[in-house]
């Protein structure tokens, strides 16, 4: 009896979805790339005061010193409106900016206070459209 | 007279490449990449101070300083202690690098719970050397 040989199949490797795989590859560092954007309060710094010329004196009226205390209270020249609170500092910003539209305001933290309750007072101060802001060294 | 017969051609764009220039794009993405240097485990860290009134900061012209609840500082990646703090040498640090960069914005990457003196000295170096513009990196308040 003759036994038919089998069909040689081809032996070759399909290349037609090769550049499905290789976009699928782009597509896919594409979507799970994440940039490392940075973002933050931006501010300048005012320059060193070197010789008497160059500083300026403020009237009182024009300038609001903000103190934040240790332990994170914040005082309005020297009035104490206690522990940072959204609502209550918004608006005696907002108060202050309708006296004055120009005010300047000094922030001055306390050495062992958090960074944190700077960055909120900061925060609030720029939100609130405050243009003049300064931070004091100590 | 005898009739033109007009032949039909097959009109096919070949694909055959298609995968060469995929790949040649992915090579490209891959090579052109540059990943930021920065010691992972720092950043890791580091808790951010949160904030809604944020700029995007323009990566070129940062210099970029790391300072811990310890009060370890890391300037582009070179630690240094409270001594160095102290003895003024940051400021000789950043004074060479606003001689490189005269635009410099020096980037503050601070965790939150951090003492505010230690950011006090650096920035009082800062001013002394005329590295005004500065930036306090924060995240974005998610409510």
């Amino acid at each position: 009896m003759k036994v038919s040989r089998k069909r040689k199949g081809s032996s070759e490797i399909p290349t037609a979805s090769t550049s499905d795989i290789a976009f699928l590859l782009i597509i896919f560092f594409m979507a799970t790339t994440k940039f490392d954007i940075k973002e933050g309060l931006s501010m300048v710094l005012p320059p060193a005061a070197k010789e008497e010329s160059t500083v300026v004196k403020l009237s009182q009226k024009d300038m609001t010193r903000i103190i934040i205390t240790s332990d994170g209270e914040i005082m309005f020249n020297e009035e104490n409106t206690g522990l940072f609170n959204q609502t209550v500092f918004d608006k005696k910003v907002r108060e202050l900016l309708n006296i004055n539209s120009k005010m300047i305001f000094s922030i001055k933290t306390d050495r062992s206070a958090k960074y944190n309750e700077m960055i909120k007072v900061l925060d609030r101060l720029k939100a609130a459209g405050a243009e003049k802001i300064s931070l004091s060294t100590n | 007279m005898a009739k033109i017969e007009l032949k039909k051609r097959k009109v096919v764009i070949p694909e055959s490449s298609m995968a060469d220039i995929a790949f040649l794009l992915l090579l490209f993405f891959m090579v052109s990449t540059v990943f930021v240097q920065e010691k992972v485990f720092w950043v890791e860290r580091i808790r951010w101070p949160y904030a809604d009134s944020i700029q995007k900061i323009p990566r070129n012209h940062t210099s970029t300083v790391y300072i811990k609840q310890d009060d370890t500082v890391l300037i582009d990646d070179v630690p240094y202690d409270i001594e160095d703090i102290e003895s003024m040498k940051i400021a000789g640090v950043m004074q060479r690098k606003l001689n490189n960069d005269a635009n410099m914005i020096v980037c503050f990457r601070t965790d939150r719970d951090t003492k505010y003196g230690i950011m006090s000295d650096v920035m009082r170096q800062l001013q002394d050397i005329g590295a005004l513009r500065v930036t306090f990196e924060t995240q974005k308040k998610t409510e």
